[in-house]
Order: C-alpha cells, then structure tokens, then sequence
C-alpha cells in the first residue's frame, strides 16, 4: 500500500506539472487573493500581516486545488470509463485517491513561492521566516492536513455525478471558517468553531507560526492529528459509499 | 426562421440537458452557494480592513456572478461539446453557429442572473444592506447592460474552444483577474495605471462603476456615460466574437483539431 501510494504521488505531481497553462493558475490565483489582500490592508507598517495574507492566500489555492483535484479526478474517471476497473483493483480504493488529494495539495504549495516572491518584488513584504527548520516541517504537514480533508470530501464525490460541481461550491465556504484571509474574530461567533474541524485552519497556522510566530509546533501536532483522523474517517467513508454506489450499480454515469 | 428555432428549440434542450439530471439539492448550492460566500467573504475582508462599505463589495461580487455565466455559458457550450466529442457532428449541421451556441449560452446567462439576484438579496440581509426601490431599479438595468457585455465577451472565449482544449481554465483565470482588475474588490483608482487600462478595455468595469453610483443614489441620466461605454464595450466584443467564430471553425476545420480533447 506504501508503495502504491507514493507511486501515485509521483505519477500525479508529474502529471499536474506537466501543463504549463494548467500551472499558470497554480500562480495566478494566489497572486490575486494576495494583491487584492495587500490593497484592502494598505498595512504597509504592519508587514507580518502582509506576509500573512501571502500565505493565506496560498493555502486558498492549496484548498482548491484538492477540492477540485479530487473532484474532477473522480469526474474524469467516470468519463474515461476507468472508475469501475480503480474500484476494482486489489488496492484499497482510499490509497488510489488519497495521492490524487495530497498531489494536488503539493503543488498548490507551488503557490506558496508564487506569493511571497510576488510579495516581495511589487509590495516589499520581507521574507524572513521565523524558524525556518519549523517552517519546512509545517509546509508538508499543511499540504497533508488539506489533502486528507480532500479524502474525506471525495469519498462523497463517490456517490454524485455532480461531484465537480460540488467541489467548486466548497471553496469559499472553507476558505471563511478557516480564517485564512479574513481574521476568524471578524465572524459571526458560531463559525470560528467549525474551523476546527478543517484540515486548512491547522495547516494554515502551522506554516503562519513558523513563519512569523512560535507555537509552530503545537499547530503542526494538530494538523498531523487531524490528517490522521481524516484518513480514516476517509477509509470508512469511501469503503462504505463504494459498497452503496456498486450496489446501486452507478459507479459509471456520467 | 430557421435560425430562431435552432436558437430557442436547441437553447432550451441544452439547457435541459446541461441541469434536469442534476438533484435540486447540489444545483442550488453549487449555484448560489458559490456567489453568496463569494460576495461574503469579500464583505468580511473589507470590514476587517475597515475599507469601503458592505454595499461596496455586495455590488461589485453580485455583477462578478452575473461576469461569471457570461463568460462559462458561452465557453462551456463549445467545450462541452468538444468533451463530448459532438463538436464536429455539431459544426457538420448547416445551422447559423451564432444562434447555435447563442441558444445555448442564453438559458445560462439568464439562470446567472435570476441568481445573481437571488444572491444580492441575501447578502443584502445578512450584511444589513439597505436600497432604496429607485435605486435597486437602476441596479437591475446596470446588470442587464453587463451582463450583455460579459456574454459578448464570453462569445470570444467560446470561440476560442474552437481551437483550444483549455478554455475553462482560461475562462476561470479571466473571471478571477475580474476580481481585481474590474474594480470589483479594490477601488478602481487605487490600482496601478496599466491595471486601469486593461479594465477600461474589459466588460464589466464601467458596469460596476455604474452600479455603484446608482447604489448610491444617482440617476440612470447620471450614468448614462458609463452604461454607454459598457454596451459599447459590448458590442465591440459582440462582432469580435461573431468574428473568431468563423475564423476558428474554419481553421480548426482545416487542422482537423475539432476533436482533439
């Protein structure tokens, strides 16, 4: 299983880079979040805010990228004919998906670099990360945290032909209850609680901490935790709606 | 004769075609639940930036919803025929391309309006945005200019389904740029000098900035200058499109590519 996963890693990083104009999106879109972030704040004295909308607006591309990774993973598969033979095969369905949701989060962190050297060149938001070793632990500790979430989000895409739509409506409603641009405080009370149950909220705080702050670790420790709780509710999820969509005998609508 | 039937009758089929298999309960979310958080998350941005008003971000992130159906109906209407390898079969047929895929596109752009709308009037709640009627009349006929302008430039993305497999992806990296450059989230005369004039070339800038004085209580006489140059804007890009239309069949005719996916 092991050896599966990180053969399917590969195979997907290499084929999500493989497309310049795929990847031109890759850097735009946290390249805006970012400018229109940097122009609303105008906190030109406060650069660790701006560093911070930077790597938020990376994460939002991060969330996406899985979201849509996954769902139009599981929405090509339908239309190449090729689901009901992965749902078949010896391999547990959750590690053929899982490298496609974790992929698609590593190269949304692509984005990460995309923004801050934009940051930097236009904006002069100094790049001086606080703990660099922290830093290199919580980036993939982040991009673990959102693919899984994108394992739990996918085993439902299992079930619905309109599963790439779903995942296009997903993104705003994370990006909000995690606070990654807008600050959770400036909220109505009862979202910032559903933050904690999303993979981006403890993702984006890890890198954020190891960037600018000091709890790093304590973040990275969640998002290690919430990445392993989300595998396994994944597992049982997909294992049990593959069981009702075989039954069903829908694994191939398109 | 002809040409209406294939726009109306062929309009209708697609769309039914394009949402009847889809369940009220994903169609609506995926519908309207994209444009409220969107128009949410920008109002909240804003308010921690203690930047510009709600009303602000409601009416630049409503007249992005209407941008959006414009420019995916048009380009989704070729592509999705080029996914579904129908693209030549379709082009074979004698019938006028620009009621064609038009009849297509129309349906679309008239459920991104009723959603757009939809969309306004619930953020307007949740936000405590107050208009008067006066003012909401002039907003109506600001959206309705745009929207024109935005499937006029649509038309052109489509076209270049024609020759291209990727138009979504340009599609989607057009309507975000509109975040930015049409004014919508940042106050147009804050953006740099090149971004300006990029705006100005675009559909959608001159209907926002329209918008927003009605929203604030001007007369359509007031704005009449703006809502002009967005439909001239239109229309420009309305025989451009009509244009490429023909271009790029022939030529995707002549490279044998209609098919390529």
């Amino acid at each position: 299983m092991i050896r599966a996963f990180a053969s399917g890693m590969r195979v997907h990083v290499v084929q999500f880079s493989r497309n310049p104009f795929d990847l031109s999106g890759v850097f735009l879109w946290p390249i805006l979040y970012a400018s229109i972030a940097y122009y609303l704040l105008d906190a030109k004295h406060d650069p660790r805010l701006l560093f911070a909308s930077s790597l938020g607006a990376a994460v939002m591309l991060m969330w996406s990228l899985v979201v849509i990774g996954s769902s139009s993973a599981l929405e090509n598969q339908r239309w190449l004919g090729t689901l009901e033979l992965l749902v078949a095969a010896p391999v547990p369905f959750a590690v053929v998906i899982a490298p496609i949701c974790v992929a698609s989060g590593f190269v949304g962190a692509y984005g990460i670099a995309a923004t801050l050297v934009w940051g930097r060149l236009l904006y002069g938001v100094p790049l001086v990360i606080a703990h660099p070793f922290a830093f290199a632990v919580a980036l993939p500790a982040c991009v673990l945290a959102i693919g899984m979430l994108g394992l739990v989000m996918a085993s439902t895409f299992v079930l619905y032909r309109a599963a790439f739509s779903l995942g296009l409506a997903l993104q705003y409603p994370v990006w909000i209850a995690t606070g990654l641009l807008v600050p959770l405080s400036t909220l109505p009370a009862f979202v910032r609680q559903i933050g904690w149950f999303l993979g981006p909220y403890w993702g984006f705080r890890a890198i954020r901490e190891a960037a600018l702050g000091s709890r790093a670790w304590t973040y990275i420790g969640m998002s290690v935790a919430v990445s392993a709780a989300y595998f396994v509710v994944g597992a049982i999820f997909l294992r049990l709606f593959v069981h009702v969509a075989r039954s069903r005998g829908s694994l191939k609508l398109t | 004769m002809n040409s209406l039937r294939v726009f109306f009758v062929g309009g209708i089929m697609s769309y039914r075609a394009l949402f009847n298999w889809i369940n009220p309960w994903v169609f609506v979310p995926h519908t309207l639940g994209y444009p409220i958080f969107e128009i949410l998350f920008f109002a909240y941005l804003g308010r921690f930036a203690n930047v510009q008003s709600d009303k602000f971000f409601l009416i630049g992130n409503a007249f992005m919803a209407i941008a959006i159906t414009g420019f995916f109906g048009m380009g989704n209407s070729i592509g999705g025929e080029r996914r579904s390898q129908t693209l030549a079969t379709l082009l074979a047929s004698p019938a006028n391309r620009f009621a064609l895929f038009l009849g297509r596109a129309v349906p679309s752009i008239l459920t991104g309006l009723v959603v757009a709308a939809s969309a306004f009037s619930i953020c307007r709640l949740i936000l405590g945005v107050h208009f008067q009627g006066g003012e909401l009349a002039g907003l109506a006929v600001a959206a309705l200019v745009a929207s024109f302008a935005c499937t006029s430039f649509g038309l052109c993305l489509g076209a270049l389904g024609l020759r291209g497999r990727s138009v979504s992806l340009f599609a989607d990296m057009v309507g975000g740029s509109m975040l930015l450059v049409s004014g919508a989230n940042v106050p147009f005369a804050q953006l740099p000098g090149a971004v300006q004039a990029v705006g100005r070339l675009l559909p959608l800038t001159h209907g926002i900035a329209a918008g927003r004085k009605l929203g604030a209580g001007e007369s359509l006489g007031a704005v009449s200058g703006l809502l002009g140059t967005e439909a001239l804007v239109g229309a420009v890009y309305l025989v451009a499109g009509v244009v490429m239309l023909r271009v790029l069949e022939y030529q995707g005719r002549r490279s044998a590519t209609l098919e390529a996916f």
